[in-house]
């Protein structure tokens, strides 16, 4: 048993609460009623011997030196589920992002900044632009020669006066180029206008998850003007979740001028089967695969709600069957957060992270699926992780291989 | 004001606007009650059981709601909406439209033929969809009017005119009527009352909580209907999903309530902590002592009245409580369900039930919230209707009032309460136009039935399940015919209903009756309902029995169902011979002394009699100090923010000033003789007074620990502390402290830290009792602390925070402004000590297990509200019970919380149970309304069954006249033989009791009767 902590409070004094409160003074932190309901909800309690309640009660109490040394700060994914229901309304995942953004540079996880730090020239894994364009030029071009029902496939860079503004998470470009090509032929099926950029291309933003709000601010802005340039209509998007939060929550901190409005792609793919103009066929699934689901928490609970869930889940089934889609519970705005969130594939604390996504690991297993749709670059990695590590013996992919798979083309 | 209206608008039939409409029309106005469902009784009627007593909710509600249908003074309009009400106080119109009801309300005999052929089965609203009724309906079995009506979303002939018409066919008297018309009331009343209750949150907008998408997860609403033997599965606890008997349920407190989040209701909803409780209670009565039961909640709340005393008792009987709030319902296998929650020390548990209970919160209906809005009635900020501090029934609207939980959360009592508070304002303005409007009532004459042989009529109740789940209704029936003298005997479902009631009168009339048994309930709430059935049959009441087969059989012998009928058998037979003993009664009365003493002249006393001072009775307040005010002097302002002082003073002006008020100061009261109507109290300087009434109002004491006798009890978790109170000046009670508020705040201003310690005093095995109001007044007081010093720590050492209904915005904006809250429990006491000339307090952190010290510039004790030791003694003059805790008994915790089980004898204020000032005067206002019943009247019943002496056995010893506790039998000193006063007699006989020659006897309880019944208890 370790000692019995002891704190002599003659006076109550936080300097790390007077920060948090002058950057962000709704953060409702002090209306706490140590109810636990954080607690009792975040698949991050009890790691390292803390949970929200703790984290709060640490802030309530003045305890800030526990508070800067605690590595939790990363383990908490800010997926805001503890907000979700908390009767106060308490922004626990903001004050973990604030708390991220006082530790100095030096003892930050080095990984986590050093992805902000590229992301800060474009693109989050370190390629460059020219590389990027070049990438996509090489893997259309390879598509038109080999599949000669797709050799008019487009891939358009800076087109002006698109209809959609689509980012690409740097990942696929960077080491898996052909995924690219899925979104490209269902894009192209349905006769939708889209443009990649040049320049801040990049369907990721790590920024959002070091607590510098120059870096978040400059990130958004970048890609936000680069969007207005082009003149689109939308800015769509990719199965990616923290990008969509990080645009739409970047443009309305830092009140930037857009000329657009943001929509996962998602929401697109659930629209252009609704009219038609993208046909899909489950009668493929004639054995039955069964899928579930993880709601992305950046994209559904701190984005498009369960309207978009419902979007998400209209899709699956639509390419899938109906019958053999399996949801898990809690859903859709109250999921469990994978683990992989918030930044914490790239700042470490393995072990930490696969005690975090069992909770996730057991619902997913629960299901009995064979196929786990991760609409977001971090959920399916982690994910990928956790079955590997657990002993999952499902597939995880993101939604376009199915959509390309059910797609009938006209 | 020209002569104002002498009838009232009440809008709401709940128990709060029928005890307003009773009040009203039992003290000389005529009332409108508009009820928008087809019955009254309200979310009252859909309860199973109440708390504290775990009383049968319909069954004391019931003889309330029958004798506000029979009342002739109560115009009761159902199905029916205030549309608008124009005009000013005293003279208003209101328009009321009456939705069609499709049937004759004078032809229905509630037969229920015409359900039982009705095709459509629907959802039944009052069982909350868990059941399925007709489309022609009867709101619930004990309905008042028990009427049917014909639903029109649903009826196919409605829907569809020519198609089925079912019921008009079938009906035997023609009552139905398909093309009824909706009827439009133009209502001339001087006066309105709101009483349009609550509706309960609806938490399927809460997806974590799986409401609406687990059978198994239900609304406590939802539970009540479960339990109910009146509900849709006639008592038997099922859950949802396979109707299995759930051998473990859970309870999730605040499901609507403290949540500024989604569910947009930052009140505490006041009520829900208890009824979780009850409800846990009441599940392992049903379903066996091996249901487990465990309430998650975040403070428990039982700050009401016994309501300690019952969570202890829960505790000790097993139910778990956990401070935990759950995030999310998940499902398990076969509609089971877990629950996954962190223990205060953040250690994650994972457990399975079978059943979740969500205990929600309470809001305004959306139609009451319309019709505030029709009558330009302001609401608050929480969207009840709004009211002041000190006029706690008053809207902003002059002439229109509001009680019950449609201005906060509240509980029975306290809308009983305000109810009649309500009632107090309406007579307040309305008193000159008392018995204008009303009618009185004219029983047929008596027929004679000295010389005729005992044709005796029983009749044998189901009282639903409760009697008939276990006794064999029928078979006693059976039995009761073939006892001599019997005539008839019959069996009814309901025996209390309208229709059952009724039809007894007429039963009387047809086979020429003339001794009547009840077996059913329990005299206690049935006998007058009965014996006013009698009357209005020709019969004298007194030829009356009541066998109690319910309370003391069927209850009692839940297991033994054959055994039960078996004593059924016995009781209905000793009944039978006794009542063939009986013999008619005069009807005694008691002319009224038309005035009021008060004693006790604090906020409460003061209130009380200027109550009834203004409608015009005269007023005796007596205060054993030589000034007015109580307690209210030492107070700075109330929670809602509103100073003491200048209030206090204008009330103490006009009580000086009021030509109906005659204080007396520095006296109390030494003697008291006679009864309701005709008090005589000798006061301690030898002077006396008559009175028609009393209304006690003398408060209570603050817990000095530092002078106290806190330790009484060796075992007191606290041992001997005293805090150092009273030995060092930084050390304040909250009255001390207010002190120091009233007279010189800026010598507070310079602290760098406060510590308030709660529950000093209170919540102990010596006290076991809850105070209710110091949560809120030390946190009150920790906000003022901030308003001097921003910049000064304050800390709260307390063990539940308990800011019941909207005192939890206080709560709330003293965490948002950073008053720290640290919980300390029994087991972690906090201590005080003295360190280099300062104090230091140890606590401990529950969440992060730590130890705190605390080194504050003073420290603040929420000591108790303790009952004052002479209470007893006043009490026992006006021959009223104290409670265990010692605190005034009313006569009923639930429905008479104003009077005393002495006729005439009313309560408020402190010496009731500690309670805020609002509070306070919301009882004080109820107790003159109750007195007026009494005042507005030139003379009240008195006692029939008294005593009677035997002049020739009589030995002229004088032992009954010292007995006698009514001082009603006096020596006669020429006949030397004692005479009883049939007005102060109360039937109890102790001078029969007393009596060595066996002179004296009880009319209709004489031997004769009771060996007679003692003698069919011997036979079989």
């Amino acid at each position: 048993m370790a000692e019995k902590r002891q704190s002599g409070l003659s006076r109550i004094r936080s300097r790390v609460k007077a920060t948090i409160k002058s950057r962000f003074p709704g953060a409702n932190m002090d209306y706490c009623l140590t109810c636990g309901l954080c607690a009792s909800g975040c698949p991050a309690t009890g790691i390292d011997g803390m949970d929200p309640r703790k984290f709060l009660r640490l802030l309530a109490l003045g305890q800030d030196e526990e508070i800067m040394n605690t590595d939790w700060i990363y383990v908490c994914t800010m997926c805001q589920r503890c907000k979700y229901a908390c009767p106060m309304d308490i922004n626990i995942g903001r004050i973990v992002y604030e708390v991220r953004g006082l530790r100095p540079r030096d003892r930050r996880p080095r990984n986590l900044q050093k992805t902000c730090d590229f992301q800060k020239t474009s693109c989050s894994t370190g390629i460059s632009d020219k590389d990027f364009v070049w990438v996509v030029n090489d893997v259309l071009e390879e598509v038109r020669q080999n599949e000669p029902e797709w050799a008019d496939l487009e891939a358009p860079i800076d087109r002006k006066g698109a209809e959609y503004f689509l980012n690409q998470n740097a990942k696929d470009p960077t080491v898996s180029p052909e995924e690219m090509v899925l979104v490209w032929k269902i894009l192209h099926e349905a006769g939708v206008s889209w443009t990649y950029s040049s320049k801040w291309w990049d369907g990721a933003n790590y920024c959002l998850f070091t607590g510098d709000s120059e870096d978040f601010e400059a990130t958004v802005r970048a890609q936000v003007e680069t969007v207005n340039e082009l003149g689109c209509k939308y800015y769509l998007n990719t199965e990616c979740g923290h990008i969509y939060y990080a645009v739409r929550e970047g443009i309305k901190r830092f009140n930037i001028p857009h000329r657009f409005e943001v929509i996962s792609i998602v929401s697109l793919y659930a629209q252009l089967i609704r009219d038609g103009r993208l046909l899909v066929d489950p009668s493929w699934n004639s054995d039955g695969l069964k899928f579930t689901v993880q709601d992305p928490c950046k994209l559904i609970r701190q984005g498009g709600g369960d309207s978009l869930a419902e979007d998400l889940r209209f899709v699956i089934k639509s390419v899938a069957g109906e019958e053999n889609f399996v949801d898990v519970w809690p859903n859709k705005s109250n999921n469990y957060c994978c683990g992989g969130g918030g930044g914490a594939l790239q700042a470490g604390f393995k072990d930490q992270r696969r005690r975090f996504g069992r909770l996730k690991f057991d619902q997913l297993n629960a299901t009995g699926a064979d196929v786990v749709i991760t609409p977001c670059y971090n959920c399916h990695s982690h994910i990928m992780d956790l079955g590997e590590f657990y002993g999952g013996k499902w597939r995880v992919t993101h939604l376009w291989d199915w959509i390309v798979k059910a797609m009938v083309r006209k | 004001m020209a002569a104002p209206k002498g009838s009232v608008l009440v809008v709401g039939g709940g128990i709060a606007g029928v005890q307003a409409a009773l009040d009203l029309a039992n003290s000389g106005f005529y009332v409108h009650l508009v009820e928008s469902t087809a019955a009254i009784g309200g979310r009252m009627a859909q309860l199973d059981k109440t708390f504290p007593t775990n009383d049968c909710s319909a069954c004391i509600l019931s003889p309330k709601l029958v004798e506000c249908g029979r009342h002739l003074n109560i115009n009761l309009l159902t199905l029916s909406d205030v549309e608008s009400v124009e005009g000013e106080p005293g003279a208003f119109r209101v328009v009321v439209r009456q939705r069609p009801r499709y049937v004759d309300t004078e032809k229905c005999l509630a037969c229920g033929t015409c359900a039982e052929k009705c095709p459509k089965k629907v959802p039944d609203d009052f069982n909350l969809g868990l059941g399925k009724r007709k489309a022609v309906y009867l709101r619930f079995p004990q309905a008042v009017p028990l009427k049917y009506a014909i639903d029109p979303e649903y009826c196919i002939y409605i829907n569809k005119p020519g198609r089925c018409g079912m019921c008009a066919k079938v009906c035997p008297t023609g009552a139905i009527n398909l093309e009824d018309t909706e009827k439009k009331h133009v209502l001339d009343v001087g006066a309105v009352i709101l009483a349009p209750g609550f509706s309960a949150f609806d938490p399927s907008v809460l997806d974590y909580t799986g409401y609406g998408r687990f059978p198994n997860v239900v609304t406590s609403m939802d539970f009540e209907r479960l339990l109910s033997p009146s509900g849709p599965t006639e008592g038997h606890l099922q859950r949802p999903s396979d109707k299995k008997e759930p051998k473990r349920i859970a309870w999730l407190q605040c499901i609507g309530s403290r949540d500024i989040n989604r569910a947009c209701h930052g009140y505490c909803s006041s009520v829900c902590c208890m009824y979780a409780i009850k409800q846990a209670v009441i599940a392992r009565e049903h379903a066996g002592k091996d249901v487990s039961a465990d309430i998650f909640y975040m403070d428990m709340r039982t700050h009401g009245k016994e309501f300690e005393a019952y969570y202890n008792r829960a505790s000790d009987e097993g139910i778990a409580f956990h401070r935990a709030r759950v995030h999310t319902v998940s499902p398990a296998a076969d509609g089971d369900l877990v629950l996954r929650y962190a223990d205060e020390q953040g250690r994650v548990r994972e457990e399975e039930f079978d059943m979740v209970v969500l205990s929600v919160g309470l809001e305004l209906d959306s139609r009451a919230l319309d019709l505030a809005g029709r009558l330009g009635v302001a609401l608050d900020a929480d969207n009840f209707i709004a009211t002041d501090t000190f006029r706690p029934v008053v809207t902003n609207r002059p002439g229109v009032y509001v009680c019950g939980a449609a201005s906060e959360p509240k509980d029975i009592p306290q809308s009983v309460m305000e109810a009649s508070a309500a009632a107090l304002e309406a007579q307040r303005l309305l008193h000159g136009a008392r018995w204008q409007e009303t009618r009185t009532k004219e029983f047929p004459p008596e027929r004679d039935v000295h010389a005729e042989p005992p044709r005796i009529g029983v009749f044998v109740c189901h009282c639903g399940i409760n009697i008939a789940g276990v006794v064999d209704v029928k078979d006693v029936t059976e039995y009761a015919k073939g006892l001599p003298g019997v005539v008839i005997a019959q069996d009814n479902l309901f025996t209390c209903s309208q229709d059952t009631i009724d039809q007894m009168a007429k039963t009387i009339r047809e086979h020429g009756l003339n001794r009547v048994v009840v077996a059913s309930c329990t005299p206690r709430t049935h006998e007058p309902l009965f014996q006013e059935t009698l009357r209005e049959a020709g019969i004298n009441k007194f030829l009356f029995e009541m066998a109690n087969i319910r309370d003391q059989d069927s209850w009692v012998h839940q297991n033994q169902p054959e055994q039960a009928t078996k004593k059924a058998k016995d009781l209905v037979r000793m009944a039978v011979a006794k009542v063939a003993r009986k013999q008619p009664l005069p009807y005694n009365s008691v002319p009224v002394f038309k005035s009021a003493l008060v004693v006790g002249a604090g906020v409460a006393g003061m209130s009380a009699a200027l109550s009834l001072a203004d409608q015009g009775f005269p007023v005796t307040l007596v205060e054993r100090k030589d000034r007015l005010g109580g307690h209210a002097v030492k107070f700075y302002r109330t929670w809602q923010g509103a100073e003491v002082k200048p209030f206090l003073e204008n009330l103490s002006r006009q009580v000086l000033s009021h030509e109906n008020i005659n204080v007396r100061f520095g006296v109390t009261v030494s003697d008291v003789e006679g009864s309701v109507g005709r008090f005589h109290t000798t006061l301690s300087d030898g002077s006396a007074l008559d009175h028609g009434v009393a209304i006690l109002a003398v408060g209570a004491e603050s817990y000095k620990p530092g002078k106290g006798t806190f330790a009484r009890d060796a075992s007191s978790p606290w041992g001997r502390e005293t805090f150092f109170h009273g030995a060092r000046p930084d050390v304040y009670t909250l009255l001390e402290l207010d002190q120091v508020f009233i007279k010189d705040p800026s010598s507070l201003s310079g602290a760098n830290q406060a510590v308030f310690i709660h529950c000093v005093g209170s919540r102990i095995p010596e006290r076991p009792y809850c105070s209710r109001v110091c949560c809120t007044h030390a946190i009150d007081q920790a906000l003022k602390l901030k308003e001097l010093n921003p910049d000064m720590d304050v800390i709260m050492l307390y063990r539940d925070i308990r800011t019941y209904g909207q005192r939890e915005k206080l709560y709330q904006e003293a965490r948002a402004k950073g008053i720290l809250f640290v919980r300390y429990d029994l087991d972690h006491l906090p201590k005080v000590g003295e360190e280099g000339g300062g104090l230091v307090v140890q606590a401990h952190d529950p969440v992060l297990d730590m130890d705190v010290r605390f080194n504050p510039d003073f420290l603040v004790l929420a000591s108790a509200v303790r009952p004052r030791d002479d209470v007893g003694g006043l009490a026992k003059l006006f021959k009223c019970a104290l409670s265990e805790d010692n605190f005034m008994l009313e006569a009923h915790m639930k429905l008479r919380p104003v009077d005393f089980a002495t006729d005439g004898v009313y309560l408020a204020g402190l010496c009731h149970y500690p309670k805020p000032m609002d509070e306070a005067i919301a009882q004080a206002q109820a107790a003159a309304a109750r007195a007026a019943t009494v005042l507005s009247r030139d003379e009240v019943p008195a006692e029939s069954v008294t005593a009677e002496v035997d002049t020739r056995k009589c030995t002229g010893c004088g032992v009954c006249v010292r007995i006698c506790p009514y001082h009603a039998v006096s020596p006669d000193p020429a006949l030397r033989v004692a005479v009883v006063d049939t007005g102060l007699c109360k039937g109890c006989g102790a001078c029969v009791a007393g009596c060595r020659s066996d002179a004296i006897t009880l009319k209709n309880m004489g031997n004769e009767q009771i060996l007679a019944a003692v003698d069919a208890a011997m036979e079989e």
